[in-house]
């Protein structure tokens, strides 16, 4: 790996190596910039540093506390941001979906939300790009939505849970798919294909993920970009003029500084504002970017509440990827609707911890109620929504006053479901519960909340005023200081992100790359 | 009540290709634990503590090894290492720990005169519903509200503790750790013969003598 | 043994089988209940020896055939957990198919036999029937004939397999019995000809469909969606229009074939090696990972091709009166 001094200036300084920044980073190398990406988080080798169990593999996620409150205190941890190499794709569930073009106008087709400043046919391409690059495995007809190429893998065989949701839904007369998704289903040069073992949101030993990790940069390594581990940055440094000079950092127990001529932050949606509110300054006293007071508003979670129920058959849903078939009609279906958005649901496979977790925390059982509950384990099936939550400012994050092992201050995250995603999500329980019925599922309940997915706190837009990027992931405010992650969506749809971000990361490169060529970027 | 999966030890597993020496080292330190080892608690804490796990997840006595719930949360509660969240009515995960057992004590005090662990099994339980239903009446529990202390930290921490010990995933029937070799068998009511047999009204030996395989 | 156009290994080893088995007839003369409805030989022994010559190898493909289909069959039925005692059949059959063909290999005599012809027939109705299940399986997934069950549920192909070594070996018995025999109304060696090239042409649309589920990773996938197609459209273009050059085309791409069969094996085998875990996770990438037993039909049907082809032969040059 290249190594780059700290008080020579880079091209690029990135802030987070997740979906957003790994992806970033690999790009503008290739494209000939010099690029520092830091991550608070180790980097891993999958083969020879992941074990099989699910409490120790929380080495992954991103621990350090946060404060949650509002009327729906989220869950973060396990079930939110990694604080890896490669960021929450190291953990996340692979499941690899576009958007409905239509989200990407939300507001003037279909009337909620905001309009994003790019268009979905424009998006189509860097869809394609990054389905390419995670060689996606997905089925050989998508049911829904535009035309789209290939997928450069075919779909996995669907383990039992799966079966249970394509039975629903055809009892119910609506399209299913095998689940797009970014792991293996057959070799990729020395990567083996997924073995099937299920342990996916704990990390992929056997490598088969197509995380950020393991496809976006070692091609970033090998173009000369950097990367620095187990580095946490706590602020970025600005000059008089009020652009910024290079990020401050903590690693092997000191605090440096590296130079850089641009700033990328891409944390995820509670890191990323952190940070912007953490560099606060005398010049910047509400924090950098934030003109707009935006910075931190609009969180937006993806719902994820899910019905579960017994099946006679043994399902053993521990075993393959968690969510292999999925159904998107009610994301492009709009009938009969009496809520803004759309859902997708999966197939589940939930790990013991988890399941514990679930059966006392979400239904209060312990004792013999709860031993006996957890001895249907290989027989509860269900069926999880990730539905779309509505922009709201009051959902956001903010700073507390404690301070962290960094000497940071603490984010705080408030987060309140608006009436519109309770409609929605009273909607898809019903829905799943006929469902799941259909299939002819027994003492089915529901798990009414669980969320998943952040996205927003720094939304891209049309003008300064009402967003704190543009369309090129540049802030308004600050032009050598761009953020470029799941913190930029004006609306999160009935998808999961990663894919929407890893393309809206390329999209950026190649706008950087065409300011540079016409002069357009900095240059301290 | 009958074992579901009679005769099947996840543990049989590990020298067989499911596990690998990153995964034979984790669950070697896990079944290493001591049961009696403490370092958070003090000795009353300790005690309910013990009490409560034992409620809480009342484990089959032919459990072997039995899961030392109550060392594995004091390991992470002096450990430090958190969730990587915390309800803002809550104290920090150690504070509402010491907290909750204090006043879990003083809730079974107020009524018998005795402390938690004194009390006999229906009385644990009683005591424990209360704190559940946040039908709390001590002192103890100010600034901890009962309920969502007994949700988010106590009921999450011991259950995931105890889902995270092998002998919980012998009993249930799962697979256990999987890697290099996964799983081929994924279709209704198919086992890999490296997985549990459920035992069948009527068939209970044919399972037992499956799992005796299993490996 | 100048006669059958087989390539001189092939010849080597049949010759040294053909002295195994006198050796062995000697030894265990066949009793005479597995020589009763022997039909009278009544051709040339010149002839006799050049169709028994092709019967035989007939039966070597037949045996390929058979053996792929036990030992398919056989992984992949213990992996469906011979969830349905049916799922036994194919095994019992396709060895009795295997044992009835080496039979058919070591017997010299230019005479068909009925217990060999009864299995052959067997085998082909049991293909038709696992043909039969294989498809009821896929019916009653979710999603019916979709790609995704073309992939995964029971495999079309397989069964089929079994068809062809039963077909094959029936073949086999007919030529042995006298110069005019006849299938289907054609001449026999056209008929099998016909029928080689339909089966390479349909194992390779099988081995297609498979390695496009492998999104064909690895460029040697591509060899045997094409190598065999082209063997199958020369098979049957000399078939119906005999010429040296096409019949020479013919026989060079089935001797590819055949070896390509040996060579899928080892590909696969390779494949296994490099899945997660390697040969120690044998439990596992056996079941998961490229089948091992698959190529060999390859080479079966490229050995029935041959035969078929020098029956062609034979029956140009003699014209049956
Ligand atoms: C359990 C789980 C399952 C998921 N499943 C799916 C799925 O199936 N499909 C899907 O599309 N999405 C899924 N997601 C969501 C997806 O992983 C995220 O949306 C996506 O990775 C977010 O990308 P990002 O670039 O915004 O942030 P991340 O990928 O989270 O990357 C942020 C990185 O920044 C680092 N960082 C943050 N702050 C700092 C700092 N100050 N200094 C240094 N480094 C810092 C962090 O360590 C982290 O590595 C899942 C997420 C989880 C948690
Ligand atoms: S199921 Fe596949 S992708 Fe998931 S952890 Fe296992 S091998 Fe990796």
């Amino acid at each position: 790996m290249r190594e780059y001094r700290e008080d020579q200036p880079v091209d690029f300084a990135i802030v987070g190596t997740g979906a957003g920044g790994g992806t970033l980073a690999c790009k503008l190398a290739e494209y000939g910039f010099s690029v520092v990406a830091f991550d608070a988080g180790p980097y891993w080798r999958p083969l020879e540093d992941f074990a099989s169990d699910e409490m120790h593999q929380s080495k992954l996620y991103w621990t350090d506390e946060r404060i949650v409150d509002g009327e729906n205190p989220l869950q973060l941890g396990s079930n939110n941001s990694g604080k890896s190499v490669g960021g929450s794709t190291v953990h996340f569930a692979m499941v690899s979906l576009r958007f409905r073009p239509e989200w990407f106008k939300s507001l003037s087709i279909l009337g909620y939300g905001a309009d994003w400043p790019i268009d979905w046919r424009e998006m189509w391409d860097y869809y394609a790009e990054v389905e390419q690059t995670l060689k996606v495995s997905g089925p050989i007809n998508y049911p829904w939505g535009p035309k789209r190429p290939r997928y450069p893998y075919r779909a996995h065989e669907l383990n039992a849970a799966a079966l249970v949701l394509a039975e629903g839904a055809e009892a119910l007369g609506i399209g299913w798919t095998a689940t797009p998704l970014a792991t293996l289903s057959a070799p990729r040069g020395l990567a083996h294909p997924c073995v099937y073992r299920g342990m996916c949101v704990i990390g992929c030993s056997t490598n088969a993920k197509q995380s950020v990790l393991v496809t976006w940069l070692p091609r970033a390594l090998e173009a000369g970009a950097e990367i620095r581990d187990l580095a946490m940055v706590g602020s970025i440094e600005h000059d008089s003029r009020g652009l910024v000079t290079g990020v401050h950092y903590l690693r092997e127990g000191r605090w440096r500084f590296q130079k850089a001529r641009n700033v990328v932050v891409a944390g995820y949606s509670i890191e990323t504002p952190r940070l912007l509110l953490n560099s606060a300054s005398g010049k910047f006293p509400q924090g950098l970017a934030n003109s707009s007071g935006l910075v931190g508003k609009n969180l937006m979670v993806q719902a994820n509440q899910a019905v579960w129920g017994i099946s006679d058959r043994e399902i053993r849903s521990y075993k393959g990827p968690p969510s292999l078939a999925i159904t998107e009609h009610w994301n492009y279906s709009d009938e009969g609707k009496d809520f803004h958005g759309g859902y997708s649901y999966m197939s589940q496979g939930p790990l013991p911890m988890l399941w514990g977790a679930t059966q006392s925390s979400k239904r209060g059982l312990w004792g013999q109620a709860l031993l006996d509950e957890m001895e249907k384990y290989n027989h509860q099936v269900g069926l999880k929504i990730v539905g779309e939550t509505l922009p709201q400012e009051r959902n956001c994050v903010t700073l507390t006053d404690e301070r962290d092992q960094y000497g940071l201050r603490i984010p705080r995250v408030t987060h309140s479901y608006s009436d519109n995603d309770k409609r929605l999500i009273a909607h898809s329980l019903r829905f799943m519960r006929q469902a799941l019925q259909a299939t002819g599922a027994r003492d089915i309940w529901d798990e009414t909340d669980d969320t998943c997915h952040l996205n927003g706190t720094a939304r891209m837009g049309f003008d300064r005023k009402s967003s704190v990027v543009n369309a090129d992931c540049r802030s308004w405010d600050i032009p050598n200081l761009w953020i470029c992650d799941g913190s930029v969506f004006p609306t999160v749809g009935g998808v999961n992100p990663s894919l929407t971000i890893q393309a809206i990361a390329c999209r950026t490169a190649d706008r950087i790359r065409a300011m540079a060529r016409r002069g357009e970027l900095i240059t301290t | 009540m009958t074992e579901r999966y009679p005769g099947y030890n996840v543990l049989n597993k590990r020298n067989s290709p499911s596990w690998n020496d990153q995964t034979r080292e984790v669950i070697d330190a896990r079944l290493a634990i001591d049961e009696d080892f403490h370092r958070f608690c003090d000795q009353a804490e300790w005690r309910a503590l013990r009490a409560i796990c034992e409620q809480i997840v009342p484990q089959p006595a032919h459990h072997f090894p039995k899961a030392p719930i109550a060392a594995m949360i004091d390991q992470k509660l002096y450990s430090g290492k958190g969730d990587g969240y915390r309800d803002a009515r809550l104290p920090a995960q150690g504070d509402a720990w010491r907290k909750g057992l204090a006043a879990i004590d003083a809730e079974a005090a107020l009524e018998s005169g005795k402390s938690f662990c004194e009390l006999g099994q229906e009385q644990q339980r009683a005591v424990l519903r209360k704190v559940q239903k946040g039908e709390v009446a001590s002192p103890a529990w100010a600034g901890l509200p009962a309920q969502l202390f007994f949700a988010k930290r106590l009921l999450h921490d011991i259950v995931t503790a105890y889902y995270a010990h092998p002998a919980s995933w012998s009993e249930i029937g799962f697979g256990g750790p999987a890697s290099p070799r996964g799983y081929v068998r994924m279709n209704f009511d198919r086992r890999d013969p490296w997985e549990a047999a459920e035992a069948k009204v009527g068939r209970e030996e044919e399972a037992r003598r499956d799992n005796e395989h299993v490996g | 043994m100048r006669a059958a156009r087989i390539t001189r290994r092939q010849q080597d080893s049949l010759t040294s089988l053909h002295e195994a088995a006198s050796n062995l007839r000697q030894k265990y003369a066949v009793p005479d209940v597995l020589r009763t409805h022997v039909r009278p030989v009544t051709t040339s022994s010149r002839e006799a020896q050049w169709r028994n010559a092709a019967g035989r190898q007939l039966n070597l493909g037949a045996a390929l055939l058979s053996l792929s289909v036990l030992a398919d069959s056989g992984i992949e039925h213990y992996r469906g957990s011979f969830q349905n005692r049916a799922m036994y059949v194919p095994l019992g059959v396709s060895a009795l198919a295997l044992a009835a063909s080496l039979f058919g290999v070591l017997d010299t005599r230019a005479r068909s036999h009925v217990l060999r012809d009864g299995l052959y027939g067997v085998a082909a109705m049991t293909g038709v029937i696992g043909l039969g299940f294989h498809g009821y399986n896929i019916l009653k997934r979710p999603g019916r004939f979709s790609w995704l069950n073309l992939f995964y549920a029971a495999p079309l192909g397989a069964p089929v397999a079994l068809l062809l070594a039963g077909a094959l070996g029936r073949g086999a018995e007919k030529v042995r019995e006298d110069r005019s025999s006849r299938i289907l109304g054609h001449p026999a060696g056209q008929t099998l000809g016909l029928l080689t090239s339909a089966g390479l042409a349909g194992t390779a649309a099988e081995a297609g469909l498979l390695h496009f589920r492998g999104a064909f990773q690895n460029p040697g996938m591509f060899l045997p969606v094409t190598l065999p197609p082209v063997a199958a459209g020369l098979l049957a273009a000399s078939v119906i229009n005999p010429g040296n050059a096409l019949r020479r085309a013919a026989k060079a791409c089935l001797n590819l074939t055949a070896l390509l069969g040996f060579a899928g094996v080892a590909f696969h085998a390779y494949g296994v090696s490099r899945s997660m875990g390697g040969w120690r996770n044998w439990s596992q990438n056996l079941l998961g990972g490229p089948p091992l037993p698959a190529p060999p039909s390859f080479t079966g049907l490229a050995l029935g091709g041959l035969a078929a082809l020098s029956l062609v032969d034979k029956e140009q040059r003699s014209p049956s009166t």
